[in-house]
């Protein structure tokens, strides 16, 4: 399993891999709004940008844990917005963010 | 090969002017620029940076020209800033040692994310002395006889998140200093530092905050 993992992250993973990669091996993104943004999106980039949409709290710590033992051998740059701050800000418009499972979905197509 | 090793090859070979780019070992990349001397990187997949691993990377590769932190989130401690400079290697992000190709200045090169504000602080005139903690922590003793604690996010607009972790990772700062001149810090953001004790800045705030303390 490990060893399987280590192969999969060694590899230049395109923006739809990712999100699948992602998705599978960090159970807590499905209690928040997750996205990918930048030129990762276009091409593979020096790292990939995922911007994280929900409350503050426990299930935050957790998702965070969960990420950083998903990148360890994945160049991620990651974003946590509160839902308030998204709605200030409107990041996800401007930035053209992605939907993670919108982007998973694509690559079983 | 390391994952990091394999990122960065692929990234520096699309710098403009790149002739080549190749692995040589461990953690070292040669880098082949049209009419420049070629650039030996070692690219970290460390979460910090710390003067001992520089030392035992510069013992590890005498002729290193750059050392990358691959993470976003790589952290660089002021003795290990102190300890590269010294020995002139330059020293930064990915995109730090992108720009530091294509001009020609890899052994003096800084992170390129908060080289600026660096520099910017350090010309002030209140400012007697400066300690660089890490590469976004920085202590100021201020002519008055002050001294604060400022900490620097670059992010376009700082979330609370943002200010949260800078505080837990760093401890305690006087300032957080949004250092992107671009966007400004949520409003989250700056009641985040209120609850916590700091004042979320951009730098004319900054400025007249240290000229008035």
């Amino acid at each position: 399993m490990g060893r399987a993992k280590d192969a999969l992250a060694k590899q230049l993973m395109t923006a739809e891999e990712v999100a699948c990669y992602l998705l599978e091996t960090c159970g807590s993104l499905a209690e928040f709004e997750s996205f990918m943004f930048g030129s990762s999106l276009s091409a593979v980039g020096s790292d990939y940008d995922i911007l994280i949409v929900g409350p503050s709290g426990v299930s935050l710590t957790r998702l965070k844990s969960e990420l950083r033992a998903a990148a360890n051998e994945l160049p991620l740059d990651v974003l946590y917005m509160l839902p308030t701050e998204a709605a200030e800000t409107e990041f996800v418009i401007r930035e053209g963010c992605i939907n993670l499972w919108q982007l998973a979905a694509s690559t079983k197509r | 090969m390391s994952w990091q090793v394999n990122y960065a090859l692929e990234n520096v070979r699309k710098v403009p002017r790149v002739t080549s780019a190749e692995h040589v070992h461990g953690d070292a990349i040669k880098i082949t620029v049209h009419n420049q001397p070629d650039v030996l990187a070692v690219i970290s997949n460390a979460y910090t940076i710390t003067a001992e691993l520089a030392t035992q990377y510069h013992q590890e590769f005498p002729d290193m020209d750059f050392l990358c932190g691959y993470r976003k989130e790589c952290v660089w401690e002021g003795g290990a800033i102190r300890y590269l400079e010294d020995n002139t290697i330059g020293w930064g992000s990915a995109g730090t040692l992108s720009s530091a190709i294509s001009t020609g200045n890899a052994k003096t090169a800084a992170h390129k994310e908060y080289v600026f504000s660096y520099r910017l602080i350090r010309q002030l005139r209140c400012i007697m002395n400066i300690v660089r903690e890490f590469d976004r922590v920085l202590t100021v003793n201020l002519s008055s006889g002050c001294t604060l604690r400022i900490g620097m996010i670059l992010d376009y607009e700082p979330t609370a998140d943002a200010v949260r972790t800078l505080w837990d990772r760093f401890g305690p700062v006087d300032i957080v200093w949004n250092i992107n001149p671009n966007g400004n810090p949520t409003q989250n953001a700056i009641e985040a530092g209120r609850q916590l004790g700091c004042k979320v800045v951009k730098w004319d705030e900054l400025k007249t905050l240290l000229q008035s303390s």
